[in-house]
């Protein structure tokens, strides 16, 4: 069950990453989450992008390990319940994480409480990280939502 | 000097361009950005005014009280200084889009510094993007505090310094604020393209601006050129090097869409492609500059970009290599009302002969200076050789596109020839494969058979536009550049002087006179006006040609850039700007008589 939670956070990373990709070609947001996560560990832009996948990755991984610690606590597991647990995980990224958690942890990203400094800051992403684009909770949502079902998937397929 | 705008337009020759090797801006005289495509060169414009100046959108900067304004670029570089003069005081406003350096500096930047001279000045400032040429609706919001215009995946964020408190509308960010000597205000537009914005620091912003003039200087310096006109010829590289895409290492053949060759008429085209037809103008320019990274960068994206439709030349392809540009009309008014306002070009599609003779210079001139040629592209330029073979009996739109019937236009024929000349060169050199050499020398002989039978006439002594025609055209000029023929012989020599008897217009040079399958005319066409120096400077005519180069050179704008084309009564500018080709045959012109000169 394990392994189904691993091979699905990978899987399910590569399709957040290319359901925000495809909507950022579309122009319907500015998120990035390589380059928001990267750019905490470096400056450099190419640097912080190759950074940001692997960060993203791993967090992907972390994730469906979580993902699986909830299914083993209920005892029961599937992509409905993978795509519950997807939204709800979508609406603490855009409320809470990316929102409030991760500005105070990123050096480069702006809040309500930076002055004049001398280091160059990342545009804050705002509530549901409405900053990046109006359709960016839609957005963020949908991808949450296929990371969810896909984790919930594989663990119900291993399990 | 006084500014004076028509209908809100100001005149192309009051425009000096800034840029970073991916896209560039247009300022005016009077301090007005009125254009700048983001995040690339020929993306849709976020500042458009230059095409409508209601709807545009622009990034304004200038004194409240009446001012007379002058300008110039820092030595060496593409950062732009304008001094703005008051009956209180004056200003200095120096305007730049930096360059990146290490560390997180904004996807695109551009910079306006406002230094005090003397007295006081009042400023005022309106920012007022209007992303995808003007046809969003531009939403402005303050994201952490700094005012942001955003569009799907398009965001410009307004950073100041010392320039007074932004004032945020629902389309517009404005500011006021006064200069006193010594003081420094600072204006910055953050751009981002899919990603979030990077807000940067003034000190930041400081060293970015420094570390970019330098390195303009750096690049300008490096310049190997020492012959006459040295000024106009490191200006009009450093222009060039504006219209090189630094990602690609294509060269767009101007920063601008759809300024009209005539005033409210139609030809109006997007030049923000390159074409292969510039290949051997661009290598030879940029050898003579000793700009050798630009050519390899550029003769490999040639052949990069040319492999999708091998061994057809398209005739132009987007600065990514793409092949497609299909032409659409924008619901834009048009510079001065010159409607309609185009992008993408339908010039894509049509068969121009021209190209392939143009290519294969640049092949040779590639060759010759990196002592070879990669394999694979010494193959496919012999597939190319190959296909003028077929190709060269058929009409064709020429050099000029026009929209008229095709014809047998000389000078594409002629590039026919030279195509297969330097193919036949190239193979005996071992560059190209050897296998059709003999077919080459057969056909190119063809084509020179039909060329002198039916291009050429006696009665003016001269080559003709196309076969059995009496027109004129300025392309003929370019037989003598490409080695047609040798320089000197009768009929080109009798050419080049009735090109300049018809076809001069003091100074200037038009491209032909006649119907093009368009209405209206159009103005003299600078390259055609540089290539008449060049060519007389081939046939050793040194000193018609360092007279005519001493005009030509004066006819530039006050900061030493051309537009495609000059109104012969007036000066105006006309036509896209700052073109490449004007600037390239500026370069080689000048860069030919200081050969013959030796």
């Amino acid at each position: 069950m394990i392994w189904g939670a691993l091979v699905g956070g990978f899987v399910g990373t590569l399709v957040l990453t290319t359901i925000l990709r495809g909507a950022s070609e579309l122009g319907l947001t500015r998120m990035d989450l390589p380059f928001l996560l990267g750019t905490a560990v470096t400056a450099d832009r190419v640097r912080a992008k190759a950074a940001g996948y692997a960060l993203h990755f791993l967090f992907g991984f972390v994730f469906a390990l979580v993902y699986y610690a909830v299914f083993a606590v209920i005892d029961r597991s599937g992509f409905l319940l993978g795509s519950l647990l997807g939204l709800l995980h979508g609406l603490f990224a855009g409320t809470a994480l990316v929102n409030v958690l991760l500005p105070v942890v990123h050096p480069r990203m702006g809040t309500g409480f930076d002055a004049a400094g001398s280091a160059p800051l990342l545009e804050p992403p705002g509530f549901m990280l409405i900053n990046y684009g109006r359709q960016t909770p839609l957005a963020t949502i949908v991808a949450h939502f296929a990371y969810g079902a896909i984790v919930g998937g594989f663990i119900g397929l291993a399990g | 000097m006084r500014i004076e705008r028509i209908d809100g337009y100001a005149p192309i020759r009051d425009y000096a361009a800034v840029g970073d090797g991916r896209t560039v801006a247009l300022v005016g005289r009077d301090g007005s950005i009125d254009w700048l495509c983001l995040p690339d060169l020929d993306s849709p414009s976020a500042f458009g005014a230059l095409l409508d100046a209601e709807r545009g959108g622009r990034f304004q900067l200038q004194p409240e009280a009446p001012f007379e304004a002058t300008r110039r670029y820092l030595p060496g570089t593409n950062v732009l200084e304008t001094t703005f003069t008051t009956s209180g005081g004056s200003v200095r406003v120096i305007d730049a889009l930096t360059l990146p350096t290490g560390g997180l500096s904004p996807y695109r930047e551009l910079v306006r510094r406002v230094d005090g001279l003397s007295g006081r000045v009042p400023i005022r400032w309106s920012v007022e993007p209007r992303f995808g040429y003007g046809s969003m609706q531009t939403a402005i919001a303050l994201h952490g505090g700094v005012p942001v215009a955003a569009r799907g995946s398009d965001a410009l964020a307004v950073l100041s310094w010392q320039a007074g408190d932004a004032e945020v509308a629902a389309t517009s960010v404005c500011g006021h604020f006064r200069t006193d000597a010594g003081s420094s205000g600072l204006l910055v537009l953050a751009a981002a393209h899919e990603e979030p914005l990077v807000f940067p620091a003034r000190a930041e912003v400081e060293a970015r601006l420094e570390a970019t003039m330098e390195s303009w200087r750096s690049w300008a310096g490096g310049r190997e050129y020492d012959g006459p006109w040295r000024d106009a010829v490191v200006r009009s590289a450093l222009a060039l090097k504006l219209l090189v895409f630094a990602p690609s290492g294509a060269v767009a053949a101007a920063a601008t869409t759809s300024l009209p060759e005539e005033i409210g008429g139609t030809r109006n085209w997007d030049y923000r492609f390159s074409w292969p037809r510039d290949a051997a103008f661009t290598l030879q320019a940029l050898l003579a500059l000793g700009c050798s990274r630009e050519a390899r960068a550029f003769f490999f994206w040639l052949l990069h970009a040319s492999q999708l439709t091998h061994p057809r030349l398209q005739v132009l392809y987007r600065l990514n290599g793409r092949a497609d540009a299909e032409e659409s009309e924008l619901a834009l008014g048009g510079y001065r009302n010159s409607a309609p306002v185009r992008v993408g070009n339908g010039a894509a599609a049509q068969l121009q002969l021209d190209v392939y003779g143009e290519v294969l210079s640049a092949a040779a001139l590639y060759a010759r200076f990196a002592h070879g040629l990669d394999r694979d592209h010494g193959r496919r330029l012999a597939e190319i050789a190959d296909l003028v073979c077929e190709l060269w009996p058929r009409p064709d739109a020429g050099i000029w596109e026009v929209r008229s019937e095709a014809a047998h236009f000389t000078q594409s024929k002629m590039m026919c020839a030279v195509a297969l000349d330097r193919a036949v060169e190239l193979a005996e050199a071992g560059h190209l494969p050897d296998a059709h050499v003999d077919r080459w020398r057969r056909k190119s002989a063809l084509v020179r058979e039909f060329v002198e039978s039916r291009g050429y006439s006696e009665s003016k002594s001269s080559y003709t536009r196309a076969d059995d025609d009496e027109a004129l055209d300025a392309s003929l000029l370019l037989a003598v550049i490409a080695g047609y023929d040798r320089a000197d012989a009768p009929r080109l020599v009798g050419t080049v002087d009735a090109v300049r008897r018809e076809l001069g217009r003091g100074p200037l040079v038009h491209r032909y006179v006649g119907d093009d399958g368009l209405p209206g005319e159009d103005g003299a066409f600078v390259a055609c006006s540089f290539w008449l120096v060049e060519a007389l400077a081939r046939q050793r005519r040194v000193e018609e040609a360092t007279a005519l180069m001493d005009k030509l050179v004066g006819l530039g704008n006050d900061v030493g850039l051309y537009a495609e084309e000059v109104d012969p009564p007036s000066g105006a500018f006309l036509g896209n700007f700052p073109q490449g080709l004007s600037h390239l045959a500026l370069i080689n012109a000048a860069a030919a008589i200081a050969t013959a000169s030796r």
